[in-house]
């Protein structure tokens, strides 16, 4: 009886004597943060960490650039731009091309249902986005929301339309040598002489016009469904919402200037996107090249 | 005017999460919404602890200055706040916060968000005091009945404290005095660096 005592008490022993050597041997890092000693700054600094996380990275720089820098840019866009063309209409003036020479065929019928179909939700992307920007003067709530409601579909529609557009005119729309000498000398826009630009099928302008609206609205649909959906690390959430207002305050840029072209800068051009056909005129001076290429 | 305040004392949180269901259950919070959650580190090691997070209702919140439609306010005590009808879910608040306080809902249209939702202090929100509005879209309004808030409130160790920043921060230097460590609350350097 007291044998089988010694014997399991033996045994009880050499298994805490293991359990003690294994403890201190795997365990031996834990041994030096015993509660009384550990820091309350590293803990602070663990807090920090995965409360906080990189909000030093850019979280002060979203903080400082949305309050107002991003609606400047925007109102600067919405001001300046017009304000330069009003003075281009009043000065120079709008350019027409008579319909005598003849008409070219320029766009088929499937080319202009993409591209109307881009026009209005692109248009309603960028209405409806300007009133998120200044959602303070609209004093947010319903009128705001559904703003930004319109905005999601919009930008849904676009995102199935713009591919389409940018496989219908990519070829036309790559870089040639003549487009430097258009953009120097602004695409005849400066002077009323009707003398031959050097443009393609499509000038320089409308290139980076469809550069910018569909890789860039492209960049816009890819950064726009983060920001609505939040599948990002909040870092890169604040970039997506950085780079969506800068990019987007250029849209609207280049969007009005293509209102500006085709509404006033030109007469008919409007007409030519409804119906295919623009004057021979009209092709053979700001398209000069289109015939040669 | 007192300056309302929260400050967790992490030498005293056990990592309950007492406050996390009080608040939730208390202010009827919809399921995916946490207001305040408890963050722990070293679990199950010597050098556990943990520290009860929700909106610390910052001096010159970045929420309030990125939100495009000054939807959120900040009451005389300190207190932020958001107006619920005026918030269009953008979801700049959440890029702005750097506690992750805002909180948003799914929402009925397209799968959008919708209005922010984030601590109150218990102190209801814009709609008015007691009505069923109030208590429906911000939950109970203690402050205005003269109680502190739920999670301060059923805080079993009273690591949790809330109220005003003179009385709180006077009884936590009491503590750290009588600890002898455990100077500086954990966030209040960083959320209350002005006043």
């Amino acid at each position: 009886m007291n044998k089988s005592y010694i014997a399991l008490w033996a045994v009880f022993l050499a298994s805490s004597a293991i359990a003690a050597t294994a403890g201190a041997v795997f365990c031996q890092d834990q041994l030096l943060f015993s509660p009384g000693h550990e820091s309350v700054t590293a803990a602070f600094q663990q807090f920090s960490s995965l409360i906080v996380g990189d909000w030093q990275q850019n979280g002060r720089l979203f903080v400082e650039w949305q309050p107002a820098l991003f609606r400047n840019i925007f109102f600067w866009t919405i001001v300046c731009v017009p304000l330069v063309f009003l003075v281009h209409y009043l000065a120079i003036g709008p350019k027409s091309f008579s319909h005598e020479k003849g008409e070219v065929f320029y766009f088929g019928v499937f080319t202009r249902l993409v591209h109307w179909v881009a026009a209005v939700f692109f248009s309603l992307l960028v209405l409806t986005g300007l009133t998120m920007v200044f959602g303070k003067l609209f004093g947010g709530g319903a009128l705001v929301r559904s703003a930004r409601y319109v905005h999601i579909v919009s930008a849904l529609i676009f995102a199935i339309d713009a591919p389409v557009m940018f496989l219908i005119w990519v070829k036309d729309m790559l870089p040639k040598p003549y487009d430097i000498k258009w953009l120097f000398m602004m695409g005849g826009y400066l002077s009323k002489a009707k003398r031959p630009v050097p443009a393609g099928r499509f000038n320089a302008g409308q290139k980076m016009w469809f550069w910018l609206s569909t890789l860039g609205g492209g960049y816009m649909a890819w950064s726009g469904y983060r920001m609505f959906s939040f599948g990002a690390e909040t870092g890169a959430l604040r970039v997506a919402a950085i780079i969506h207002n800068f990019l987007g305050a250029a849209l609207a840029g280049f969007f009005m200037i293509h209102l500006y072209m085709s509404l006033f800068a030109i007469k008919g051009s409007l007409k030519s996107m409804l119906t295919g056909y623009k004057p021979r005129e009209e092709v053979e001076i700001l398209h000069s090249r289109y015939h040669a290429d | 005017m007192a300056r309302m305040k929260f400050l967790c004392d992490v030498e005293r949180c056990i990592n309950c999460n007492g406050c996390v269901i009080a608040c939730k259950e208390g202010n009827k919070v919809p399921v995916g919404i946490n207001r305040r959650r408890v963050v722990a580190i070293n679990e199950g090691r010597p050098g556990e602890k943990s520290v009860s997070i929700s909106c610390m209702h910052c001096a010159d919140a970045p929420c309030i200055a990125v939100c495009p439609v000054k939807a959120i306010y900040q009451r005389e005590d300190g207190i932020v706040l958001v107006n619920k009808d005026i918030c269009i879910g953008c979801g700049y608040c959440f890029m702005a916060c750097p506690f992750g306080a805002p909180q948003f809902p799914s929402g009925q249209v397209f799968g959008a968000r919708g209005a922010m939702d984030k601590c109150t202090f218990c102190a209801g929100g814009p709609a008015e005091t007691f009505s069923e509005k109030e208590r429906k879209l911000y939950g109970q309004n203690r402050i205005a009945e003269g109680k502190p808030p739920l999670c301060a409130a059923m805080c079993s160790t009273k690591a949790l404290l809330a109220g005003d920043a003179d009385v709180i921060s006077d009884i936590y230097r009491k503590r750290a005095f009588q600890r002898g460590s455990g100077a500086g609350a954990w966030g209040w350097d960083k959320a209350y660096q002005d006043k």
